[in-house]
């Protein structure tokens, strides 16, 4: 009886399974746009300074001298006096509004303010002074996937905020490859979103200037600083940094994301490809060459006649591949693939020569020694986990790292073990 | 989960090897290998309209492969290794796993199966810009065995296997993230034998 109770509830069992269906949810976190229209006349007056302030959402990073530049998306500019890397200090923050990127010339900060080139005088940092505007240079762009036009006729930026709302959905449980072209379209621009690209670049003579990363669209190279657009090359004289003059615009292409100056050369990530521009006249660059990929946002620095180009999924950067490109460009009108290394999600990236330093988003920072062009993968030096890495900057001793926890420093004289010197968590002060 | 699942099949097994010794009876091996097909549905939203739902049958492939020990003449425990092809993901459980007659005589005899454990998705080669891992996996069933008692037989089993796992994916137009969980809640027929 015993048995036959137990057989009983067991059939019953099995049958009731029979009636379950595999239960499947995605989780999506999205972005909810709002628009809103600001006036201009009340834009320009709201460059100010503030006392200093938390990271909250932390973007592009620059470095000059002893002095660190991170830009509160949207927002404004932190200036952080980092002569004692183990105890940087907040100096003051400049409220700019639609504020994205930024550059440093000898004491002049250049900075976009939506439509507009701001150059700021730091000569003394606790009071920065707006010396210079350029009106309505730039057309329009993106914050964290959000667009932004300027409207010449009223006097407005329509802009989109931005908020991050999270849903989910029952789905088939049987999805496993990227829908086509409809899948992301949009594509990172105008200072994007909070932690995008990294390191290198920038500087040159004609004066003496910083270091940004490797997403940065602002580049000074002798006397002209190059500001990159959605679809153009600006090019702004700054011969007299504190005056700098509107140039020169150069249209090509579209979904353009990165610039970096490398001798004389500007090599121009777009979501499509690298353009590599002759810059033998700083004055008039011209195109040499294109070299294409799929559609992926592609942060690329360039070291001894080889570009590394990271490209990767998610945010606006459609495509499936996250991989690290080595590309040959001894001859810059044809620039050609050498090998082409899996990654996980690489974002940002720096290379100082023979190490290649590449964040990997979530999944850490990946050091690796590149010497042997073709097999880097080969010679992964370290592979630190425990961070969260979106932009990096390498100085030779020293490592900036910048992640959703907050920027880093690091002592890197030994790459495979990095000291950690400091560290400004997001949402606290120093 | 996986060290609940690793520590599930640890305490099984010691449990097992307790009650073996309880009972002084010499260790006997003993294997049941099976494969067969896992059925069952999904309901879902349409993508273009959330207030529709489709249903959609599904069916798979299952093989596993239990080694144990006998515990006594009628309950026998061990490890289960098995591999199902789901058909986006495909997943190797490794589980505790218990095997008991409900009758004792005749040819075709009535037993009961359980295993609990961990799949993995060791072998599951991802699209481009996708990450599957496993997880949970329990499965108990009923089936009877065809053959003489403690000789070869064989079997056919029904149970309702639950596996769990979680899927990262390509975010879409503005996403930022976006992720599967993902339960295959299935009907598992088998064929096996066991001796």
């Amino acid at each position: 009886m015993k048995t036959n109770s137990l057989l009983l509830f067991v059939i019953l069992a099995a049958t009731m399974c029979w009636s379950c269906n595999d239960q499947c949810t995605e989780t999506r976190i999205t972005r909810r746009f709002t628009n809103v229209t600001h006036s201009l006349l009340e834009l320009r007056t709201m460059v100010k300074n503030e006392s200093p302030k938390a990271l909250e959402r932390p973007g592009k990073m620059y470095i000059k001298g002893d002095y660190l530049f991170v830009n509160e998306i949207k927002e404004g500019i932190h200036i952080i006096n980092n002569k004692d890397k183990s105890h940087p200090e907040f100096i003051t923050f400049i409220q700019i509004p639609g504020n994205g990127d930024m550059a440093v010339r000898d004491n002049i900060l250049y900075a976009d303010s939506f439509s507009d080139l701001l150059a700021i005088d730091i000569s003394d940092p606790h009071n920065p002074k707006e010396v210079e505007r350029i009106k309505n240079v730039f057309k329009n762009g993106l914050f964290d996937g959000g667009t932004w036009t300027l409207n010449e006729t009223t006097g407005a930026i329509n802009d989109q905020n931005v908020d991050f709302v999270t849903e989910t959905v029952t789905v088939n449980c049987e999805e496993d490859v990227a829908p086509g072209w409809w899948g992301g379209w949009l594509n990172d621009s105008f200072a994007q979103s909070s932690f995008s690209g990294s390191a290198a670049s920038s500087a040159s003579s004609g004066g003496s200037s910083g270091k940004a990363g490797s997403m940065a669209r602002f580049a000074l190279h002798q006397n002209f600083l190059y500001t990159v657009t959605q679809n153009s090359l600006h090019l702004f004289d700054v011969a007299k940094p504190s005056k700098p003059k509107d140039f020169s615009t150069i249209e090509f292409g579209w979904g353009i994301e990165t610039i970096f100056p490398h001798e004389n050369k500007l090599f121009i990530g777009s979501n499509t490809g690298m353009f590599i521009f002759d810059n033998s006249n700083p004055a008039d660059p011209k195109q040499l060459s294109t070299f294409q990929h799929g559609r992926a946002c592609d942060p690329v620095v360039v070291q001894d006649n080889i570009a590394y180009v990271t490209i990767r999924t998610g945010t606006f950067c459609q495509g499936s591949q996250n991989q690290l490109d080595l590309v040959d460009v001894s001859n810059p009108s044809s620039p050609q693939l050498i090998k082409s290394y899996q990654m996980e999600n690489p974002h940002g990236l720096s290379i100082d020569s023979p190490t290649l330093f590449l964040c990997e988003g979530a999944h850490g920072l990946k050091v690796f020694d590149v010497k042997d062009k073709f097999k880097i993968d080969k010679n992964l030096l370290a592979h630190f986990k425990d961070m969260d890495a979106f932009d990096v900057i390498s100085l030779g001793k020293t490592l900036l790292l910048i992640g959703k926890d907050g920027f880093c420093q690091y002592d890197s004289s030994n790459p495979k073990d990095l000291r950690l010197l400091s560290k400004i968590p997001v949402g606290k002060a120093i | 989960m996986k060290k609940i699942a690793f520590a599930t099949i640890a305490s099984c097994l010691l449990i097992a090897n307790s009650l073996r010794a309880q009972n002084h009876v010499p260790l006997k091996y003993t294997n049941h290998t099976e494969f067969g097909g896992l059925f069952g549905r999904a309901k879902f939203q349409n993508p273009g309209n959330p207030n529709e739902r489709f249903v959609d049958n599904r069916l798979n492939m299952t093989l596993q492969t239990f080694n144990g020990v006998m515990l006594n003449s009628r309950l026998a425990a061990g490890v289960t290794v098995g591999i199902d092809w789901y058909k986006t993901a495909l997943l190797n459980p490794i589980s505790a796993g218990v095997r008991f007659d409900l009758t004792r005589k005749g040819e075709v005899r009535l037993f009961t199966t359980a295993d609990i454990g961990y799949g993995f998705a060791w072998f599951h080669d991802d699209s481009d810009g996708f990450g599957t891992t496993g997880g949970l996996m329990i499965n108990p069933g009923i089936g009877l065995r065809m053959g003489k008692p403690g000789g070869t037989a064989v079997t056919f089993t029904m149970s309702y296997k639950r596996q769990e796992a979680h899927i990262t994916k390509v975010p879409l137009w503005n996403q930022v993230e976006r992720w599967e969980d993902r339960v295959y809640n299935r009907l598992a027929l088998r064929l096996g034998i066991s001796f």
